[in-house]
C-alpha cells in the first residue's frame, strides 16, 4: 500500500514538472517577410543523382524589400515539395518553424552579404524525393526573420542510391545458405542416429 | 507428456547414482531453479532456450529503432510502416498453433531449432531490401520466429517441477520478451559503429541486420548441438523405449477448442501481450517525431519499456503464485484481472501526457511494468485450464496474444487515421474493456472472480472428463491425475490440506508430469 502511494506520487510530480514545459522565442513561416529571391540551377523536374551531380543555388535581396540590417546570415535549405510529404508525418509543415519537417537538410549556412550563390553537391544521405530551396534570413541570434524560395510551381527530383553493395548482398547470400545446410545437418544426424 | 503409471508404492528402485547436479523428484524434473547454472539438461535447457529466443525477438524488433532511417532509403509512406509492423507479428498467429503441435510430435529442440533457422534468411535479406513490397514480406517471414515462445514454455514445463514451473516459464519468456527491448538499444548502437567506420547511413543500417541474423543462425545451433528435450533423453529415445504415449491431434484439438476458458485467455493475452508487440513497434517513431529526440535517446526510451521484462514478468508469475497460495486460483484471476486494468489506465494516461516528454517516459515505464506483469500472471493459470491440451492451449493463448498485436495496429496505428498518442489513448480504453472477460473464467472445483466453487466438485473430475472411459482405464490420465492432487492449493487457504507438502514426494507417486 505504501509503495503504491509512494508510485502515485512520483507520478503526480513528473506531471507537474512536465506541465511547467519551457517556452522559446518561436517563429511563425506565416509571419516571416518575403524578402529573398531564390532560384537553383536544376531545370523544373529534372533528376539529379545523389552524390554525384551538383546543384548552385543563388539568392539576392528582393528589390521591393526593406532594410537588411538584421540579416546577419543565410541559411539555405533543401525542402521536400507537398508531393514527398503526403502520408509521411515526419516531414509535414508546421507553421511555427521549431516543430517544422519541411526542410531538413542544410545546403549551406554563411554570412549575409546582400546577394550571394553556393554550389553544392547533393549529398548521399538525401532521399530519395521531390525537392525545391528556400533560403531563411537569420538574425544574430539564429532565429530566423525572413525567407524566400524557389517559385511556386519548380521543383526538382533527387534519386539516391540504394546502399545495396555487392559485398551486402553476398554475405546474405552465404550466411542463409549456412543456416539452412547447419539445420539440413543436424536433422540427417539425428535420422542417423534414429535408425541405428 | 504422459508417462505410464510407475509401479506400486513399495517396490524400491535398485539404487542409483545421482545422474543430475541439480535436485530432481522423481519424474527427473528439477525441483529447484539455480539462475546462475548451466547444470545438463536442466539449467542448460532454460538457458538455451531462453536466449534463442531472445534473438528471435531482436530479429523481429530490429526494423523499428532504424525506422527513422529505413523509411527514408525506401520512400515509405505511414501505411506501409503500419502494414509492415501488422505483418510483423501477424506470421507468428498460425505459427504458434503450429508449435505447439510440432512440440508435441519432434520435441521442443529440433521444433524450435527448426522455425529459428528457417527464418534467418528473412533476417539477412532484410540487408539487400529495396521497396516497401519487400520491406512488408522480410517483416513477416522473420516475425515467424516468434512462435518459439511455445517451445520454450514446453520445454520449460517439461524440464521443472510443478512447483518451480511458473517461475521458469515466467522468466523465459520474460527474459526472452527483452529482446524487443534491448534491440532498441542495440541497433542504433551497431548503426552509429558502423557510420563511424566509414558507411554511408544508407548502406549502415543494412550492415546493423547482420547482428541479429548471426545472432539468431548460433543461437539454434547451440540448442540443436547441446539441447535436450526431456530430462531423460530427446525424443526419439523415449518414444523408441515406449516410454511416452503419443496422444492424437484430433482429440488434442477437441479438447482445446471446446474449452471456453482457452478462447477467454487468448482474448486477454491478446491485450496485455499482444498491446507489448504493438508498443515495440511504434514507440522509438514516436518519442523520435513527438518529442524531437534524436535516434539514440529514443531508441534507449523504447528499450526501456522492453527491459522492464527482466523482473516484471517473472514478477508477475510470482505474484500469481503467492496470490494463488493466499487464495487459489480465485486470488489468480482477481491478480491478472486487476494488473492488466491497471495496465490499461495507465496506457489511457500516456495517451494523454504527450504534452510532456518527462510525463511520457515515466508512464511509460510504470506502463510497461503493468502490461508485462499481467502477461506473467497469465501464465500463472493457462496450465490449470486443460492437462490433455496444454501445448495447444498455450499455442492458442500466445497466438491469441499476436491477434491482439495485430487488431491493435491495424485500428490504431496505420496510416495516418489517428495520431500515434490518440491510437494510444484509445488503445488504453480497449485494454480495459477486453479484460473484462476475465470476470467470466469459472472453474467449478475452485470458483471465479464473484462466485466460489461448486460444491463437491473436485479437480480429479475435471481433468478426468477429458478422457473418455476407455481411456482412463488404459492409464492415459493418470499424469493429469497426479496434477489434480497437486493442484489442491488452487481451492484456496481452507481446502489446502495441511499435512501434503507439494516439496515432499509421495511414495507411490510423483509431481504431475506437465
Amino acid at each position: 500500500m505504501a509503495r503504491q502511494a509512494m508510485v502515485m506520487a512520483l507520478l503526480v510530480v513528473v506531471l507537474a514538472a512536465g506541465c511547467c514545459a519551457p517556452a522559446g522565442a518561436a517563429a511563425y513561416l506565416s509571419k516571416l517577410p518575403v524578402t529573398l529571391e531564390v532560384t537553383a540551377s536544376p531545370t523544373s523536374g529534372e533528376v539529379l543523382h545523389g552524390g554525384e551531380d551538383e546543384i548552385t543555388v543563388t539568392w539576392s535581396l528582393n528589390a521591393t524589400a526593406g532594410d537588411d540590417k538584421e540579416y546577419k546570415k543565410v541559411k539555405v535549405s533543401l525542402c521536400y515539395a507537398p508531393v514527398s510529404q503526403k502520408e509521411r508525418e515526419w516531414r509535414k509543415t508546421h507553421d511555427d518553424l521549431k516543430k517544422d519537417k519541411t526542410c531538413q537538410f542544410k545546403v549551406t549556412e554563411q554570412a549575409y552579404a546582400g546577394a550571394g550563390n553556393v554550389t553544392y553537391r547533393v549529398a548521399l544521405d538525401i532521399p530519395t524525393a521531390t525537392y525545391y530551396v528556400r533560403a531563411y534570413a537569420l538574425d544574430a541570434s539564429g532565429t530566423q526573420v525572413a525567407y524566400g524560395q524557389t517559385a511556386t510551381n519548380y521543383s526538382f527530383n533527387v534519386v539516391s542510391i540504394t546502399g545495396v553493395t555487392t559485398s551486402i548482398k553476398v554475405a546474405a547470400g552465404v550466411f542463409s545458405a549456412f543456416s539452412i545446410a547447419s539445420l539440413a545437418f543436424f536433422f540427417f544426424i539425428e535420422k542417423r542416429k534414429k535408425n541405428n | 507428456m504422459e508417462r505410464q503409471s510407475k509401479p506400486a508404492a513399495m517396490e524400491v528402485e535398485p539404487a542409483s547414482k545421482p545422474k543430475f547436479r541439480i535436485p530432481v523428484d522423481s519424474d527427473n524434473q528439477a525441483t529447484e531453479f539455480w539462475l546462475f547454472s548451466f547444470a545438463r539438461p536442466h539449467m542448460s535447457a532454460f538457458h538455451l532456450s531462453w536466449f534463442s529466443f531472445f534473438c528471435c525477438f531482436v530479429s523481429t524488433f530490429a526494423a523499428p529503432p532504424l525506422l527513422p532511417l529505413i523509411r527514408d532509403t525506401l520512400g515509405l509512406t505511414a501505411k506501409d510502416i503500419g502494414n509492415a509492423g501488422i505483418a510483423s507479428v501477424s506470421g507468428a498467429v498460425f505459427a504458434r498453433l503450429a508449435m505447439g503441435t510440432a512440440c508435441d510430435l519432434a520435441g521442443p529442440r529440433l521444433a524450435s531449432a527448426a522455425i529459428i533457422l528457417l527464418t534467418t534468411p528473412a533476417v539477412y535479406c532484410s540487408a539487400i531490401i529495396n521497396t516497401p513490397t519487400s520491406f512488408l514480406l522480410v517483416r513477416f517471414f522473420t516475425g515467424f520466429s516468434l512462435a518459439s515462445f511455445v517451445s520454450t514454455q514446453f520445454w520449460m514445463s517439461s524440464m521443472f517441477s510443478p512447483p518451480k514451473v511458473g517461475l521458469a516459464n515466467g522468466v523465459a519468456g520474460g527474459w526472452g520478451n527483452l529482446g524487443g527491448g534491448a534491440v532498441q538499444l542495440l541497433m542504433p548502437v551497431v548503426f552509429s559503429a558502423v557510420k563511424k567506420m566509414g558507411s554511408t547511413p544508407f548502406t549502415a543500417w543494412r550492415i546493423a541486420f547482420f547482428i541479429p541474423g548471426v545472432m539468431q543462425t548460433f543461437s539454434a545451433i547451440a540448442v540443436l548441438a547441446f539441447g535436450q528435450d526431456m530430462p531423460d533423453g530427446n525424443y526419439r529415445k523415449l518414444h523408441k523405449t515406449g516410454d511416452m504415449h503419443k496422444d492424437s491431434f484430433a482429440n488434442v484439438l477437441r479438447h482445446a477448442v471446446t474449452n471456453y476458458r482457452a478462447w477467454i485467455l487468448a482474448l486477454t493475452y491478446g491485450y496485455c501481450f499482444g498491446v507489448e508487440l504493438a508498443v515495440d513497434n511504434i514507440v522509438a517513431q514516436y518519442f523520435y517525431d513527438r518529442f524531437d529526440v534524436n535516434l539514440h535517446t529514443a531508441g534507449l526510451i523504447a528499450a526501456s519499456f522492453g527491459m522492464a521484462n527482466i523482473i516484471s514478468r517473472p514478477g508477475g508469475g510470482l505474484m500469481s503464485d503467492w496470490l494463488s497460495s493466499r487464495f487459489g486460483m480465485r486470488g489468480r484471476l482477481w491478480g491478472l484481472w486487476t494488473v492488466q486494468t491497471i495496465g490499461g489506465v495507465l496506457c489511457v494516461v500516456l495517451g494523454v501526457v504527450d504534452y510532456s516528454f518527462a510525463a511520457s517516459v515515466a508512464v511509460m515505464v510504470l506502463f510497461s511494468f503493468f502490461v508485462q506483469a499481467a502477461c506473467g500472471l497469465t501464465f500463472g493459470i493457462v496450465p490449470f485450464v486443460s492437462r490433455r491440451s496444454l501445448g495447444l492451449i498455450s499455442g492458442m493463448t500466445g497466438g491469441g496474444g499476436n491477434v491482439g498485436a495485430v487488431l491493435t495496429q491495424v485500428i490504431f496505428f496505420r496510416g495516418s487515421k489517428y495520431k500515434t498518442e490518440t491510437g494510444i489513448l484509445y488503445m488504453g480504453i480497449m485494454i480495459i474493456a477486453c479484460t473484462l472477460p476475465l470476470t467470466l473464467i469459472y472453474f467449478p472445483q475452485w470458483g471465479g472472480m464473484f462466485t466460489g466453487p461448486r460444491p463437491g466438485a473436485t479437480a480429479e473430475e475435471y481433468y478426468s472428463l477429458e478422457w473418455t472411459e476407455q481411456e482412463r482405464e488404459k492409464g492415459y490420465n493418470v499424469s493429469a491425475a497426479r496434477f489434480a492432487e497437486n493442484s489442491v492449493r488452487e481451492g484456496g487457504p481452507k481446502s489446502a490440506s495441511g499435512s501434503r507438502s507439494r516439496h515432499t514426494v509421495p511414495v507411490d507417486g510423483s509431481p504431475a508430469d506437465v
